[in-house]
Protein backbone atom coordinates (compact mmCIF):
# COMPACT_ATOMS: atom_id res chain seq x y z
CA UNK A 1 0.00 0.00 0.00
CA UNK A 2 1.14 3.28 -0.84
CA UNK A 3 1.34 6.30 1.86
CA UNK A 4 -1.42 8.69 2.19
CA UNK A 5 1.31 11.53 2.25
CA UNK A 6 4.95 11.38 1.58
CA UNK A 7 7.54 13.74 2.20
CA UNK A 8 10.69 12.76 -0.46
CA UNK A 9 14.40 14.38 0.12
CA UNK A 10 12.85 17.63 0.93
CA UNK A 11 14.90 20.74 1.10
CA UNK A 12 13.64 24.26 1.43
CA UNK A 13 12.77 27.64 3.99
CA UNK A 14 11.25 30.72 3.69
CA UNK A 15 13.69 32.86 1.69
CA UNK A 16 17.99 32.10 0.95
CA UNK A 17 18.50 30.14 3.72
CA UNK A 18 17.24 26.26 4.10
CA UNK A 19 15.38 24.90 6.95
CA UNK A 20 14.78 21.55 6.14
CA UNK A 21 17.44 19.77 4.91
CA UNK A 22 16.63 15.82 3.08
CA UNK A 23 13.38 15.44 5.16
CA UNK A 24 11.30 12.51 4.48
CA UNK A 25 8.30 11.19 6.29
CA UNK A 26 5.14 9.64 5.33
CA UNK A 27 1.69 9.18 6.55
CA UNK A 28 -0.28 6.24 6.18
CA UNK A 29 -4.42 6.33 5.91
CA UNK A 30 -5.86 5.98 9.43
CA UNK A 31 -2.55 6.42 11.07
CA UNK A 32 -1.43 9.10 14.13
CA UNK A 33 2.16 10.26 13.10
CA UNK A 34 3.65 12.35 15.32
CA UNK A 35 6.95 14.76 14.94
CA UNK A 36 8.68 15.62 17.73
CA UNK A 37 12.27 17.39 18.62
CA UNK A 38 13.40 20.42 20.23
CA UNK A 39 12.37 23.83 19.73
CA UNK A 40 13.48 25.28 16.56
CA UNK A 41 14.48 21.93 14.90
CA UNK A 42 11.85 22.75 12.28
CA UNK A 43 9.03 20.93 13.38
CA UNK A 44 6.56 23.89 11.91
CA UNK A 45 8.25 24.23 9.09
CA UNK A 46 8.07 20.72 7.85
CA UNK A 47 4.31 20.69 8.68
CA UNK A 48 3.91 24.53 6.40
CA UNK A 49 6.20 22.56 3.52
CA UNK A 50 3.45 20.06 3.53
CA UNK A 51 0.49 22.82 3.01
CA UNK A 52 2.33 24.86 0.13
CA UNK A 53 3.78 27.75 2.00
CA UNK A 54 7.55 27.44 1.81
CA UNK A 55 10.07 27.30 -1.21
CA UNK A 56 10.86 24.16 -1.64
CA UNK A 57 14.47 23.54 -3.10
CA UNK A 58 14.82 20.46 -4.22
CA UNK A 59 12.47 16.60 -3.01
CA UNK A 60 8.94 16.37 -3.43
CA UNK A 61 5.68 15.78 -1.74
CA UNK A 62 3.07 13.31 -3.35
CA UNK A 63 -0.72 12.75 -1.74
CA UNK A 64 -2.97 10.54 -2.54
CA UNK A 65 -1.38 10.35 -6.42
CA UNK A 66 -1.13 13.42 -7.15
CA UNK A 67 2.44 15.42 -6.81
CA UNK A 68 1.62 18.80 -4.72
CA UNK A 69 5.21 19.76 -4.23
CA UNK A 70 4.26 23.43 -5.96
CA UNK A 71 0.45 23.32 -5.44
CA UNK A 72 -0.98 26.14 -3.95
CA UNK A 73 -2.39 26.82 -0.76
CA UNK A 74 -5.93 27.15 -1.56
CA UNK A 75 -5.85 24.00 -4.52
CA UNK A 76 -4.05 21.67 -0.97
CA UNK A 77 -7.27 22.45 0.98
CA UNK A 78 -9.61 21.36 -1.82
CA UNK A 79 -7.76 18.29 -2.87
CA UNK A 80 -8.46 16.96 1.30
CA UNK A 81 -5.40 18.40 3.48
CA UNK A 82 -6.61 21.13 6.42
CA UNK A 83 -3.88 22.60 8.53
CA UNK A 84 -3.90 23.77 12.17
CA UNK A 85 -1.41 26.59 12.72
CA UNK A 86 0.09 26.71 16.38
CA UNK A 87 -0.31 30.15 17.04
CA UNK A 88 -3.11 32.64 15.64
CA UNK A 89 -5.40 29.53 14.35
CA UNK A 90 -9.27 30.84 15.14
CA UNK A 91 -11.12 33.79 13.69
CA UNK A 92 -11.65 35.66 17.32
CA UNK A 93 -13.88 37.99 16.31
CA UNK A 94 -16.11 35.43 14.84
CA UNK A 95 -18.52 33.03 16.97
CA UNK A 96 -17.88 29.44 16.79
CA UNK A 97 -20.39 28.42 14.23
CA UNK A 98 -19.07 31.41 12.48
CA UNK A 99 -15.73 29.85 12.15
CA UNK A 100 -16.87 26.47 11.66
CA UNK A 101 -18.67 27.82 8.56
CA UNK A 102 -15.44 30.00 7.46
CA UNK A 103 -13.30 25.99 7.66
CA UNK A 104 -16.24 24.82 5.43
CA UNK A 105 -16.23 28.33 3.09
CA UNK A 106 -15.05 26.16 -0.04
CA UNK A 107 -17.83 23.41 0.43
CA UNK A 108 -20.63 23.53 -2.09
CA UNK A 109 -24.15 23.28 -0.75
CA UNK A 110 -25.59 21.84 2.66
CA UNK A 111 -22.82 22.47 5.45
CA UNK A 112 -25.15 20.62 7.80
CA UNK A 113 -23.74 17.27 8.01
CA UNK A 114 -20.55 18.47 9.09
CA UNK A 115 -21.41 20.55 11.23
CA UNK A 116 -23.17 17.84 13.18
CA UNK A 117 -19.79 16.14 13.26
CA UNK A 118 -17.55 18.96 14.70
CA UNK A 119 -20.37 19.27 17.25
CA UNK A 120 -20.22 15.74 17.93
CA UNK A 121 -16.40 15.57 18.24
CA UNK A 122 -16.67 18.67 20.53
CA UNK A 123 -20.01 19.07 22.42
CA UNK A 124 -18.80 21.80 24.37
CA UNK A 125 -18.95 24.13 21.00
CA UNK A 126 -22.42 23.47 20.70
CA UNK A 127 -23.41 24.81 23.63
CA UNK A 128 -21.59 27.60 22.87
CA UNK A 129 -21.55 28.26 19.25
CA UNK A 130 -22.62 32.16 18.99
CA UNK A 131 -20.11 32.81 21.60
CA UNK A 132 -16.64 34.86 20.10
CA UNK A 133 -14.05 32.42 19.78
CA UNK A 134 -11.54 35.40 20.89
CA UNK A 135 -13.06 34.76 24.20
CA UNK A 136 -12.73 30.94 24.86
CA UNK A 137 -10.12 29.16 27.00
CA UNK A 138 -7.16 27.84 25.38
CA UNK A 139 -8.62 24.51 25.31
CA UNK A 140 -11.78 25.79 24.16
CA UNK A 141 -9.95 27.42 21.41
CA UNK A 142 -7.95 24.42 20.06
CA UNK A 143 -11.07 22.80 19.65
CA UNK A 144 -12.38 25.69 17.03
CA UNK A 145 -9.58 25.56 15.55
CA UNK A 146 -9.31 22.02 15.11
CA UNK A 147 -13.28 21.85 13.83
CA UNK A 148 -12.75 24.44 11.60
CA UNK A 149 -10.20 22.32 10.06
CA UNK A 150 -12.49 19.26 9.74
CA UNK A 151 -15.34 20.95 8.28
CA UNK A 152 -14.09 20.39 4.86
CA UNK A 153 -13.92 16.40 5.54
CA UNK A 154 -10.06 16.28 5.06
CA UNK A 155 -8.32 13.16 4.46
CA UNK A 156 -5.59 14.36 6.42
CA UNK A 157 -5.38 16.57 9.37
CA UNK A 158 -2.49 18.54 10.18
CA UNK A 159 -1.64 19.94 13.28
CA UNK A 160 1.08 22.31 15.02
CA UNK A 161 1.52 21.54 18.92
CA UNK A 162 -2.68 21.06 19.93
CA UNK A 163 -1.88 20.67 23.20
CA UNK A 164 0.82 23.80 23.78
CA UNK A 165 -0.48 25.21 26.89
CA UNK A 166 -3.15 23.11 27.90
CA UNK A 167 -3.33 21.36 31.15
CA UNK A 168 -2.82 17.49 31.26
CA UNK A 169 -6.60 17.30 31.72
CA UNK A 170 -7.04 19.10 28.72
CA UNK A 171 -4.06 17.39 26.57
CA UNK A 172 -5.80 13.60 27.67
CA UNK A 173 -8.60 15.07 26.12
CA UNK A 174 -7.17 16.40 22.75
CA UNK A 175 -5.53 13.40 22.31
CA UNK A 176 -8.47 11.67 22.75
CA UNK A 177 -10.42 13.77 19.85
CA UNK A 178 -7.85 12.87 17.89
CA UNK A 179 -8.09 9.07 17.98
CA UNK A 180 -12.24 9.79 17.45
CA UNK A 181 -11.12 11.63 14.40
CA UNK A 182 -8.81 9.46 13.11
CA UNK A 183 -11.47 6.85 13.64
CA UNK A 184 -13.35 8.59 10.85
CA UNK A 185 -11.33 7.93 8.68
CA UNK A 186 -8.89 10.84 8.82
CA UNK A 187 -5.56 10.65 9.05
CA UNK A 188 -3.33 12.99 11.42
CA UNK A 189 0.38 14.23 11.39
CA UNK A 190 0.91 16.29 14.64
CA UNK A 191 3.75 18.43 16.28
CA UNK A 192 4.02 18.17 19.58
CA UNK A 193 6.17 19.99 22.17
CA UNK A 194 5.13 17.16 25.20
CA UNK A 195 7.21 14.47 23.12
CA UNK A 196 6.51 11.62 25.79
CA UNK A 197 2.95 11.80 25.50
CA UNK A 198 2.82 12.15 21.95
CA UNK A 199 4.67 9.09 21.75
CA UNK A 200 2.64 7.38 23.67
CA UNK A 201 -0.32 8.06 21.97
CA UNK A 202 0.61 8.40 18.42
CA UNK A 203 0.97 5.14 16.16
CA UNK A 204 4.30 6.24 14.64
CA UNK A 205 6.83 9.34 15.43
CA UNK A 206 9.89 11.15 13.49
CA UNK A 207 12.36 13.27 15.82
CA UNK A 208 13.59 15.80 14.00
CA UNK A 209 16.99 17.98 14.75
CA UNK A 210 18.14 20.89 13.20
CA UNK A 211 16.62 20.47 10.07
CA UNK A 212 17.33 16.94 9.62
CA UNK A 213 15.35 13.33 10.29
CA UNK A 214 17.03 12.05 13.29
CA UNK A 215 14.94 9.30 14.40
CA UNK A 216 11.83 7.22 13.12
CA UNK A 217 9.60 4.51 14.18
CA UNK A 218 6.33 3.34 15.86
CA UNK A 219 5.83 5.54 19.07
CA UNK A 220 7.14 2.99 21.61
CA UNK A 221 9.78 1.63 19.91
CA UNK A 222 11.29 5.73 19.95
CA UNK A 223 10.39 5.91 23.80
CA UNK A 224 12.47 2.47 24.40
CA UNK A 225 15.53 4.44 22.57
CA UNK A 226 18.25 4.97 24.91
CA UNK A 227 19.69 7.92 22.57
CA UNK A 228 16.11 9.55 21.79
CA UNK A 229 15.47 9.31 25.25
CA UNK A 230 18.52 11.07 26.42
CA UNK A 231 18.66 13.51 23.46
CA UNK A 232 15.33 14.90 22.92
CA UNK A 233 13.41 13.31 26.23
CA UNK A 234 15.07 14.53 28.75
CA UNK A 235 16.32 11.29 29.89
CA UNK B 1 -31.05 80.45 23.10
CA UNK B 2 -33.96 78.26 23.34
CA UNK B 3 -33.72 74.34 22.71
CA UNK B 4 -35.55 74.40 19.41
CA UNK B 5 -33.15 77.04 17.59
CA UNK B 6 -30.39 74.70 18.84
CA UNK B 7 -31.71 71.49 17.21
CA UNK B 8 -33.04 73.48 14.15
CA UNK B 9 -29.64 75.08 13.54
CA UNK B 10 -26.83 73.27 14.77
CA UNK B 11 -28.24 69.50 15.70
CA UNK B 12 -30.19 68.88 12.62
CA UNK B 13 -27.74 70.30 10.34
CA UNK B 14 -25.37 68.54 12.27
CA UNK B 15 -26.33 65.45 12.08
CA UNK B 16 -27.36 65.25 8.18
CA UNK B 17 -23.71 66.49 7.66
CA UNK B 18 -22.70 63.71 10.26
CA UNK B 19 -24.73 60.89 8.27
CA UNK B 20 -22.56 62.39 5.08
CA UNK B 21 -19.12 61.75 6.89
CA UNK B 22 -20.57 58.42 8.15
CA UNK B 23 -21.25 57.19 4.74
CA UNK B 24 -17.16 57.91 3.95
CA UNK B 25 -15.46 56.62 7.14
CA UNK B 26 -17.43 53.46 7.10
CA UNK B 27 -15.71 52.70 3.73
CA UNK B 28 -12.70 54.12 5.28
CA UNK B 29 -12.66 51.81 7.78
CA UNK B 30 -13.99 48.52 5.98
CA UNK B 31 -10.44 49.37 3.48
CA UNK B 32 -8.39 49.57 6.71
CA UNK B 33 -9.65 46.55 7.67
CA UNK B 34 -9.31 44.02 4.85
CA UNK B 35 -6.27 46.17 3.35
CA UNK B 36 -4.78 47.57 6.21
CA UNK B 37 -3.89 51.12 4.67
CA UNK B 38 -5.61 54.74 4.60
CA UNK B 39 -6.98 55.55 1.43
CA UNK B 40 -5.94 59.17 1.12
CA UNK B 41 -8.63 58.73 -2.20
CA UNK B 42 -11.15 58.61 -0.57
CA UNK B 43 -12.79 62.46 -0.87
CA UNK B 44 -12.01 62.87 -4.15
CA UNK B 45 -13.57 59.69 -5.01
CA UNK B 46 -16.53 60.88 -3.61
CA UNK B 47 -16.52 63.84 -5.50
CA UNK B 48 -16.03 62.12 -8.84
CA UNK B 49 -19.25 60.34 -7.56
CA UNK B 50 -21.00 63.63 -6.96
CA UNK B 51 -20.17 64.66 -10.52
CA UNK B 52 -21.25 61.39 -11.85
CA UNK B 53 -24.93 61.79 -10.18
CA UNK B 54 -24.74 65.50 -11.85
CA UNK B 55 -23.94 63.81 -14.98
CA UNK B 56 -27.14 61.85 -15.04
CA UNK B 57 -29.03 64.64 -13.52
CA UNK B 58 -27.95 67.02 -16.66
CA UNK B 59 -27.40 65.19 -19.25
CA UNK B 60 -30.68 62.34 -18.70
CA UNK B 61 -32.77 64.92 -17.27
CA UNK B 62 -33.46 62.59 -13.94
CA UNK B 63 -34.43 63.81 -10.58
CA UNK B 64 -31.49 63.58 -8.50
CA UNK B 65 -32.27 61.23 -6.30
CA UNK B 66 -33.08 58.81 -9.70
CA UNK B 67 -28.97 59.63 -10.02
CA UNK B 68 -27.75 58.32 -6.74
CA UNK B 69 -27.79 54.49 -7.63
CA UNK B 70 -26.25 55.31 -11.07
CA UNK B 71 -23.45 57.46 -10.01
CA UNK B 72 -23.14 54.68 -6.53
CA UNK B 73 -22.76 51.65 -9.54
CA UNK B 74 -19.97 53.75 -11.48
CA UNK B 75 -17.93 55.07 -8.92
CA UNK B 76 -17.80 51.38 -7.18
CA UNK B 77 -16.54 49.95 -10.90
CA UNK B 78 -14.10 53.05 -10.80
CA UNK B 79 -12.76 51.88 -7.22
CA UNK B 80 -12.69 48.56 -8.40
CA UNK B 81 -10.50 49.83 -11.61
CA UNK B 82 -8.13 51.45 -9.89
CA UNK B 83 -7.61 49.31 -7.26
CA UNK B 84 -6.43 46.62 -10.50
CA UNK B 85 -4.34 49.00 -11.99
CA UNK B 86 -2.71 51.00 -9.39
CA UNK B 87 -3.19 49.49 -5.62
CA UNK B 88 -2.63 45.64 -6.59
CA UNK B 89 0.62 45.77 -7.69
CA UNK B 90 1.66 47.34 -4.50
CA UNK B 91 0.08 44.42 -2.13
CA UNK B 92 3.08 43.33 -0.89
CA UNK B 93 5.51 46.26 -0.71
CA UNK B 94 4.87 48.19 2.68
CA UNK B 95 1.32 50.00 3.34
CA UNK B 96 2.96 53.52 3.05
CA UNK B 97 3.83 52.71 -0.28
CA UNK B 98 0.23 52.37 -0.95
CA UNK B 99 -0.67 55.37 0.89
CA UNK B 100 1.71 57.89 -0.83
CA UNK B 101 0.08 55.99 -4.43
CA UNK B 102 -3.62 56.85 -2.79
CA UNK B 103 -2.60 60.25 -2.74
CA UNK B 104 -1.51 60.28 -6.28
CA UNK B 105 -4.68 58.59 -7.20
CA UNK B 106 -6.46 61.93 -5.16
CA UNK B 107 -4.73 64.32 -7.19
CA UNK B 108 -5.52 62.92 -10.55
CA UNK B 109 -9.18 61.79 -9.47
CA UNK B 110 -9.98 65.61 -8.91
CA UNK B 111 -7.50 66.85 -12.23
CA UNK B 112 -9.98 64.48 -14.23
CA UNK B 113 -13.64 65.93 -12.60
CA UNK B 114 -11.62 69.45 -12.96
CA UNK B 115 -11.42 69.01 -16.86
CA UNK B 116 -14.44 67.30 -17.39
CA UNK B 117 -16.77 69.61 -15.34
CA UNK B 118 -14.98 72.40 -14.81
CA UNK B 119 -14.14 74.43 -11.36
CA UNK B 120 -17.32 76.02 -11.13
CA UNK B 121 -19.69 75.44 -8.49
CA UNK B 122 -22.58 73.84 -9.33
CA UNK B 123 -25.55 72.41 -8.15
CA UNK B 124 -28.25 69.40 -8.71
CA UNK B 125 -31.57 71.49 -8.39
CA UNK B 126 -31.75 75.17 -8.39
CA UNK B 127 -34.21 77.23 -6.36
CA UNK B 128 -34.61 77.31 -2.62
CA UNK B 129 -36.46 74.63 -0.97
CA UNK B 130 -38.15 75.05 2.26
CA UNK B 131 -38.01 73.29 5.36
CA UNK B 132 -40.68 71.88 6.29
CA UNK B 133 -42.05 72.53 9.85
CA UNK B 134 -42.23 68.61 12.20
CA UNK B 135 -43.58 69.71 15.50
CA UNK B 136 -41.32 72.74 15.44
CA UNK B 137 -38.85 70.91 14.02
CA UNK B 138 -37.91 72.68 10.77
CA UNK B 139 -36.50 69.67 7.97
CA UNK B 140 -35.91 69.57 4.31
CA UNK B 141 -37.05 66.44 2.78
CA UNK B 142 -33.40 66.08 1.59
CA UNK B 143 -31.82 66.01 4.72
CA UNK B 144 -34.51 63.25 5.90
CA UNK B 145 -33.22 61.36 2.82
CA UNK B 146 -29.48 61.82 3.61
CA UNK B 147 -29.91 59.91 6.98
CA UNK B 148 -32.73 57.54 5.40
CA UNK B 149 -29.42 56.66 2.88
CA UNK B 150 -27.59 56.22 6.13
CA UNK B 151 -29.57 53.91 7.58
CA UNK B 152 -30.52 51.81 4.58
CA UNK B 153 -27.00 51.74 3.42
CA UNK B 154 -25.39 50.82 6.26
CA UNK B 155 -28.51 48.25 7.66
CA UNK B 156 -28.03 46.39 4.44
CA UNK B 157 -24.17 46.36 5.18
CA UNK B 158 -24.20 44.98 8.30
CA UNK B 159 -26.82 42.48 7.12
CA UNK B 160 -24.58 41.87 4.25
CA UNK B 161 -21.26 41.33 6.72
CA UNK B 162 -23.63 39.20 9.53
CA UNK B 163 -25.64 37.13 7.02
CA UNK B 164 -24.08 36.37 3.67
CA UNK B 165 -21.27 33.99 3.57
CA UNK B 166 -19.11 36.72 1.24
CA UNK B 167 -20.23 39.01 4.50
CA UNK B 168 -18.21 36.51 6.46
CA UNK B 169 -15.68 35.62 4.35
CA UNK B 170 -14.75 39.93 4.12
CA UNK B 171 -15.12 39.88 8.00
CA UNK B 172 -12.61 36.49 8.59
CA UNK B 173 -10.23 38.18 5.85
CA UNK B 174 -9.90 40.99 8.16
CA UNK B 175 -9.38 38.89 11.54
CA UNK B 176 -7.16 36.67 10.42
CA UNK B 177 -5.97 36.54 7.15
CA UNK B 178 -3.82 34.42 6.84
CA UNK B 179 -6.26 32.01 8.09
CA UNK B 180 -8.79 33.26 5.62
CA UNK B 181 -6.26 32.22 2.80
CA UNK B 182 -5.68 28.45 4.85
CA UNK B 183 -9.46 28.03 4.44
CA UNK B 184 -9.45 28.85 1.21
CA UNK B 185 -11.31 32.29 0.54
CA UNK B 186 -10.39 33.97 -2.05
CA UNK B 187 -9.18 37.36 -1.23
CA UNK B 188 -8.88 39.06 -4.76
CA UNK B 189 -12.35 38.08 -4.57
CA UNK B 190 -12.59 39.74 -1.01
CA UNK B 191 -10.29 42.68 -2.04
CA UNK B 192 -12.84 43.18 -4.64
CA UNK B 193 -15.91 43.15 -2.97
CA UNK B 194 -14.00 46.00 -0.46
CA UNK B 195 -13.97 48.23 -2.89
CA UNK B 196 -17.36 47.79 -4.41
CA UNK B 197 -18.77 48.79 -1.13
CA UNK B 198 -16.35 51.58 -0.68
CA UNK B 199 -16.94 53.04 -3.49
CA UNK B 200 -20.66 52.87 -3.89
CA UNK B 201 -20.77 54.45 -0.20
CA UNK B 202 -17.88 56.91 -1.10
CA UNK B 203 -20.70 57.70 -4.17
CA UNK B 204 -23.50 58.05 -1.61
CA UNK B 205 -21.32 60.37 0.62
CA UNK B 206 -20.01 62.75 -2.20
CA UNK B 207 -23.78 62.99 -3.81
CA UNK B 208 -25.36 64.00 -0.21
CA UNK B 209 -23.12 66.37 0.05
CA UNK B 210 -23.46 68.21 -3.26
CA UNK B 211 -27.63 67.37 -2.55
CA UNK B 212 -27.48 68.78 0.62
CA UNK B 213 -24.95 71.89 0.00
CA UNK B 214 -23.22 72.69 -3.69
CA UNK B 215 -20.82 70.35 -6.14
CA UNK B 216 -17.66 71.84 -5.81
CA UNK B 217 -14.39 70.02 -7.07
CA UNK B 218 -12.88 70.26 -3.78
CA UNK B 219 -15.27 69.38 -1.58
CA UNK B 220 -14.11 65.91 -1.58
CA UNK B 221 -10.78 66.28 -0.02
CA UNK B 222 -12.19 68.85 2.56
CA UNK B 223 -14.38 65.82 3.64
CA UNK B 224 -11.05 63.54 3.74
CA UNK B 225 -9.85 64.99 7.42
CA UNK B 226 -13.70 64.55 9.32
CA UNK B 227 -14.01 61.28 7.75
CA UNK B 228 -10.93 59.70 8.90
CA UNK B 229 -11.19 61.26 12.16
CA UNK B 230 -14.81 59.84 12.15
CA UNK B 231 -13.68 56.27 11.63
CA UNK B 232 -10.31 56.55 14.12
CA UNK B 233 -13.10 58.39 16.74
CA UNK B 234 -14.97 55.17 16.23
CA UNK B 235 -12.57 52.31 16.21
CA UNK B 236 -10.93 51.46 13.17
CA UNK B 237 -12.26 48.45 11.78
CA UNK B 238 -15.51 48.84 13.23
CA UNK B 239 -18.74 49.63 10.82
CA UNK B 240 -20.95 50.72 13.49
CA UNK B 241 -17.95 52.99 14.91
CA UNK B 242 -17.53 54.79 12.15
CA UNK B 243 -21.24 55.63 11.56
CA UNK B 244 -21.47 57.28 15.76
CA UNK B 245 -17.80 58.85 14.65
CA UNK B 246 -19.18 60.38 11.91
CA UNK B 247 -22.40 61.58 13.65
CA UNK B 248 -20.26 63.07 16.55
CA UNK B 249 -17.77 64.64 14.10
CA UNK B 250 -20.85 66.16 11.98
CA UNK B 251 -22.48 67.47 15.72
CA UNK B 252 -19.69 68.90 16.73
CA UNK B 253 -18.67 70.40 13.85
CA UNK B 254 -22.07 72.45 13.20
CA UNK B 255 -22.07 72.71 17.33
CA UNK B 256 -18.87 74.45 17.25
CA UNK B 257 -19.24 77.39 15.49
CA UNK B 258 -21.86 78.70 19.02
CA UNK B 259 -18.11 78.90 20.21
CA UNK B 260 -15.76 79.66 17.68
CA UNK B 261 -15.69 81.59 14.10
CA UNK B 262 -16.96 79.87 11.58
CA UNK B 263 -14.07 79.52 9.44
CA UNK B 264 -12.20 77.37 11.65
CA UNK B 265 -15.56 74.69 11.77
CA UNK B 266 -13.20 72.43 10.11
CA UNK B 267 -10.69 72.55 12.66
CA UNK B 268 -12.96 70.64 14.88
CA UNK B 269 -12.42 67.34 12.84
CA UNK B 270 -8.77 67.35 13.46
CA UNK B 271 -8.85 68.82 17.54
CA UNK B 272 -11.47 65.66 17.64
CA UNK B 273 -8.72 63.46 15.99
CA UNK B 274 -5.84 64.93 17.68
CA UNK B 275 -8.12 64.38 20.98
CA UNK B 276 -8.56 60.87 20.45
CA UNK B 277 -5.22 59.89 19.26
CA UNK B 278 -3.72 61.07 22.68
CA UNK B 279 -6.56 59.61 25.05
CA UNK B 280 -7.90 56.47 23.49
CA UNK B 281 -6.28 55.57 20.43
CA UNK B 282 -8.57 52.55 19.37
CA UNK B 283 -11.40 54.76 19.34
CA UNK B 284 -14.73 54.34 21.22
CA UNK B 285 -15.97 51.15 20.06
CA UNK B 286 -12.44 49.53 20.69
CA UNK B 287 -10.82 49.21 17.15
CA UNK B 288 -9.92 45.83 16.14
CA UNK B 289 -6.96 45.93 13.57
CA UNK B 290 -4.48 48.47 14.67
N1 LIG C 1 8.33 32.75 8.84
C1 LIG C 1 9.65 32.48 8.99
N2 LIG C 1 10.57 33.15 8.26
C2 LIG C 1 11.89 32.89 8.40
N3 LIG C 1 12.39 31.97 9.25
C3 LIG C 1 11.54 31.26 10.01
C4 LIG C 1 10.11 31.49 9.92
N4 LIG C 1 9.51 30.66 10.79
C5 LIG C 1 10.49 29.94 11.37
N5 LIG C 1 11.71 30.30 10.91
C6 LIG C 1 13.00 29.70 11.31
O1 LIG C 1 12.97 28.34 10.99
C7 LIG C 1 13.61 27.57 11.98
C8 LIG C 1 12.70 26.45 12.40
O2 LIG C 1 11.53 27.02 12.96
P1 LIG C 1 10.22 26.16 13.26
O3 LIG C 1 9.15 27.13 13.61
O4 LIG C 1 9.97 25.23 12.15
O5 LIG C 1 10.69 25.35 14.55
P2 LIG C 1 9.84 24.40 15.48
O6 LIG C 1 10.55 23.11 15.48
O7 LIG C 1 8.42 24.40 15.08
O8 LIG C 1 10.03 25.10 16.89
P3 LIG C 1 8.99 25.29 18.10
O9 LIG C 1 9.05 24.03 18.90
O10 LIG C 1 9.55 26.43 18.88
O11 LIG C 1 7.64 25.55 17.53
C9 LIG C 1 13.95 28.54 13.11
O12 LIG C 1 15.34 28.79 13.05
C10 LIG C 1 13.19 29.79 12.80
O13 LIG C 1 13.93 30.92 13.16
MG1 LIG D 1 6.65 25.14 15.90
Amino acid sequence: MTALLSMEDLTGGYGDADILMDVSLHVDADEIVAIVGPNGAGKSTAMKSVFGLLSIRSGKMLFDGDDITRWAPNRIVQRGICYVPQVDNIFREMSIHENLEMGGFLRKGDLSAAYDRVYTLFPDLKERRRTPAGSLSGGQRQMVAMGRALMLDPKLLLLDEPTAGLSPKYMEQIFQICRDVRDTGVAILLVEQHAKQALAFADRGYVLAAGRNRHEGSGADLLADREVAEMFLGG
Amino acid sequence: MELFELLNFYVIPGIVLGSIYALGAVGITLIFAILRYAHLAHGDLATFGAFVALACVTGMGIPPLAALPIAILVTAAIAVGIDKVFYEHLRDRPKIVTVMASLGIALMLRSVVQVVWGVDTQTYSRGIVRPEDYFGLRIRDRELYTVAALIFLVGGLQLFLTRSKWGKAMRAMSDNPNLALLSGIDNRKVVMLTWVIAGGLCAASGFFLGYNTEIKSMMGWHMLLPMFAAAILGGVGRVEGAVLGGLIVGIAEELSVLVIPSEYKAAMAFAILLFMLLVRPTGLLKGKVL
